[in-house]
């Protein structure tokens, strides 16, 4: 399948509940409060318990390796964290291809709030098979 | 000198020194606990790590606590991967991590503190797999 810029990837919509956040948590090794306790997370100034970076990092993973299957390998991923997310409230991961050099692909990636602001960007290039 | 300029003294000390190497096993178990987390289905995850789960795996960032003495909490600026080779269950994979920067930048909302880490992951065969930068942001 032959890619071209500006090429969307299929969006991915996420739920995440703060049963989530405490799964994600454990599973990472990261027990900051600000994640899982609203009134530590209110004491730091924030409005509630809010989404880990590197989840919203994973749900962006996610979106790209779904798009990609088997048909090439991630070479590098990086996301920058321009918001807070909190739980209950869907949050969107979209994409697009940005450049097309032979076998290498970039693309953007972003995560929106329920507000359509983009609380997450970021890109990936990956190695398409040839 | 201010406590301020000591902390951010001290943490540029740490600069380009290793921390301590942290080993650990990719664990089939560990993998499906991580990608429940997320909520993502795919089968390749039996064997195959996603592309987050390196944090899981060793801390990507160095326990700094004289960057508490500055403001009062942590934010996650960003993650940068970088890959080379796929983790696989079974990997045994050491993590090397070390401070790359210090600075501090005022702004109209005050002043925050970024530390940017660095994390080399290397597999049993000592092959570099991964490479990890972070930005830990103090405000």
């Amino acid at each position: 399948m032959t890619m071209k810029v500006g090429d969307e990837i299929p969006e991915l919509v996420k739920h995440p509940t703060t049963r989530q956040l405490v799964q994600y948590a454990g599973a990472q090794g990261d027990f900051y409060e600000i994640h899982y306790d609203q009134a530590y997370a209110q004491s730091v100034g924030l409005p509630g318990v809010i989404l880990h970076g590197l989840l919203k990092a994973g749900f962006l993973g996610q979106l790209v390796t779904d798009w990609l299957g088997d048909r090439g390998t991630l070479k590098t991923f990086e996301v920058s964290y321009r918001g807070i997310d909190q739980p209950g409230r869907p949050y969107a991961c979209r994409g697009r291809v940005t450049k097309v050099d032979g076998d290498q692909v970039e693309l953007e990636v972003w995560g929106e709030d329920s507000a359509g602001n983009r609380t997450t960007v970021g890109a990936a290039t990956v190695g398409m098979k040839g | 000198m201010n406590t301020t300029t000591s902390v951010i003294d001290r943490l540029r000390a740490r600069i380009g020194h290793d921390g301590p190497p942290v080993e650990a096993v990719v664990e089939a178990g560990h993998l499906m606990r991580f990608v429940e987390a997320i909520g993502d289905p795919n089968p390749r995850w039996a064997q195959e790590a996603p592309p987050t789960f390196l944090v899981a795996l060793a801390p990507a960032s160095m326990h700094l606590a004289e960057a508490e003495e500055y403001g009062k909490g942590w934010l996650n600026g960003g993650n940068r991967f970088e890959y080379f080779e796929p983790v696989k269950v079974g990997d045994r994979i050491t993590a090397t991590g070390r401070v790359a920067d210090v600075y501090e930048k005022t702004g109209s909302s005050g002043s925050l503190l970024f530390i940017i880490f660095e994390t080399e992951y290397v597999n049993q065969h000592g092959r570099t797999v991964a490479r990890l930068r972070g930005t830990a942001i103090r405000r």
